[in-house]
């Protein structure tokens, strides 16, 4: 659940004491409301906020305070997250979850008004955004791409953090005719 | 003649590339399929990844679910709840995986079936247990068969696992089968592609071999018609000295005969005999000036004019008239001479002369051409016109 809205005052100044508290080398801790009251917030700006995040795996998500806290995290604390402030600010969002090939299930946020998606292991980057089409099968291509690895499956999940469990919608399976693919037949 | 060469090597580079572009499609295609039976190698562990994470679930919920159960503990309930909610992913991804295997995709129905019996089973007792309702927690507890139900669910992965290991095997061998193939193309297009290489190097080794040795023979033939040349060369500046030599002595021949024409002529015309040359028909055709002298007519004058109008045989003692055969050309005809005959002169004004006539014929190549008169005058005797 999301905390009270700050003042109209405290909204004007917030992104100017944000941006300074950023070129001072992060003098507080980020918090979700600082990010849904980003007025320009795009996915790209969302992405800026996590350059100098940290990664650490763990088996649940994390809520979104401690993540920010923390500064730690993995993937599927950051694509949630994203899905989650995001769809806030007026974007289409969809949560992906690829497997690879010896390696743990990755998950992304995709937003389809930019045709991109927001990926934890880009945040370092300056092109934090990796463009692709909208659909499973190719979201996992690119990820696995970027991994330099093989998907076997990916699927679209939906998160609610105060249900704090994942649902698995369209399972897309790389060895299916790829006409015949769940979100294709049923967008 | 046409040169082949260059064709002929074009032609062999065109089949390498021929080879190479059949050998990198194939290749490629190989490759596609290599990767294709690769997915279904990784997608075949997949299902076995998932069957044995759907089996851990279970088991990690049932655990958990009995720690709860003693402890109370809301972590326990939290890991027990996470565990079926990972059994559940579990269960939809291997359902997804199997869609496209029937046999495959049944037993992974099955197989959810009993984990969401399981599960039920587990929710229950757990929903027992945050009411604190201990004797229905023992009831649920002791009613269930735990065990049995997760050595079933046991069973069935392994029975799955076991044939997603055959196929396992089934599509390993089909991927060894493509690299096999993609080794063996790649190969032959290697081993073609040298062999073609080795045969257009050998053409054009063969070519520079014959074009040096046309350059030889043509070399060896340019030197021989140097050596013609020189020798011809040579041959004419000899000739060319002899000619100059031979034209040197006929000019001084000349020279000489020329001199010796002018004495002659100085000769002719220094003795006080007449002379006439005639022609074959007895014509005047020079004289010299005794004659012009006696005669009194320019040398001009006489020449084409019938000696017989200037001279006549004969001493003037006879018959005057003129004879039917004129032995003159009888002589002439014959080609002997007439020597010291009587003759009369008869010159422009009708004067005669006494003198001795003498003919000699002139030859050329046994052939009388013509005579030459000499008329020794006898000074003394002229006589006036009759």
């Amino acid at each position: 659940m999301a905390p009270p809205s700050p003042s109209p005052a405290r909204r004007r100044y917030r992104p100017i004491g944000l941006a300074l508290a950023l070129a001072a080398g992060r003098l507080g801790a980020l918090t979700v409301d600082e990010l849904l009251n980003e007025p320009n917030l795009t996915p790209k700006r969302f992405a800026n906020y996590f350059d100098d995040f940290a990664y650490e795996y763990s088996g649940e998500v994390q809520p979104p305070e401690q993540f920010l806290t923390t500064r730690r995290g993995d993937c599927d604390d950051y694509a949630i997250l994203a899905g989650y402030v995001l769809q806030r600010k007026g974007y289409q969002t969809r949560l992906i979850h690829v497997r690879m090939v010896g390696r743990v299930a990755h998950a992304v946020c995709y937003v389809t008004q930019v045709h991109a998606y927001v990926d934890y292991n880009n945040r370092h980057y300056f092109i934090n955004l990796q463009r692709c089409g909208g659909r499973i099968r190719e979201i996992a291509n690119t990820v696995a791409d970027s991994f330099e690895a093989n998907w076997t499956s990916a699927s679209e999940f939906t998160y609610a953090y105060a249900e704090n469990k994942k649902h698995f919608g369209s399972t897309v399976v790389k060895t299916d005719d790829p006409a015949r693919d769940p979100d294709l037949i049923h967008p | 003649m046409k040169d082949h060469t260059i064709s002929r090597v074009l032609a062999f580079f065109l089949l390498i590339s021929v080879v190479m572009l059949v050998v990198a499609v194939e290749a490629v295609r190989n490759i596609n399929r290599s990767v294709a039976s690769s997915d279904w190698v990784n997608h075949t562990h997949a299902v076995i990844l998932e069957a044995e994470g759907l089996l851990s679930s279970i088991r990690a919920g049932d655990g958990a679910m009995r720690t709860y159960v003693m402890t109370g503990d809301a972590r326990d309930l939290t890991a027990c709840r996470d565990a079926l909610a990972q059994m559940a992913e579990h269960a939809e991804v291997a359902k997804a995986l199997t869609r496209s295997e029937p046999a495959q995709g049944l037993q992974v129905v099955h197989l959810e079936s009993l984990a969401n019996q399981r599960a039920d089973v587990v929710r229950e007792i757990l929903a027992a247990r945050r009411l604190d309702n201990a004797p229905a927690v023992q009831k649920l507890l002791a009613a269930d068969g735990g065990g049995d139900a997760i050595r079933e669910i046991q069973r069935k992965v392994e029975k799955l696992k076991n044939e997603e290991m055959a196929l396992l095997a089934e599509r390993d061998t089909a991927a060894y089968a493509q690299a096999q193939t993609t080794r063996w193309t790649v190969w032959l297009g290697v081993t073609l592609d040298v062999l073609l290489l080795a045969g257009a190097a050998w053409l054009i080794r063969d070519d520079l071999a014959a074009r040096r040795r046309a350059a030889t023979v043509l070399q060896t033939a340019n030197e021989q018609l140097d050596a013609k040349v020189r020798e011809r060369t040579a041959e004419l500046g000899a000739a060319n000295a002899l000619l100059s030599t031979e034209n040197l002595e006929r000019q001084w021949t000349n020279q000489a005969l020329e001199h010796q024409l002018r004495y002659n002529q100085l000769i002719i015309n220094s003795i006080s005999d007449l002379v006439f040359v005639l022609t074959k028909a007895t014509k005047i055709s020079r004289v010299n000036p005794a004659a012009v002298h006696l005669i009194g007519l320019e040398a001009a004058d006489l020449i084409n004019q019938p000696l017989s109008r200037f001279v006549r045989l004969g001493d003037g003692t006879g018959d005057q008239t003129t004879p039917m055969i004129d032995p003159i050309v009888t002589a002439l005809k014959e080609g002997r001479d007439l020597r010291d005959q009587p003759v009369i002169l008869e010159d422009r004004r009708g004067r005669r002369t006494r003198g001795r006539f003498t003919l000699f014929p002139l030859r050329d190549r046994d052939k009388v051409v013509g005579g030459v008169v000499t008329v020794q005058v006898n000074r003394a005797k002229t006589e006036t016109t009759p």
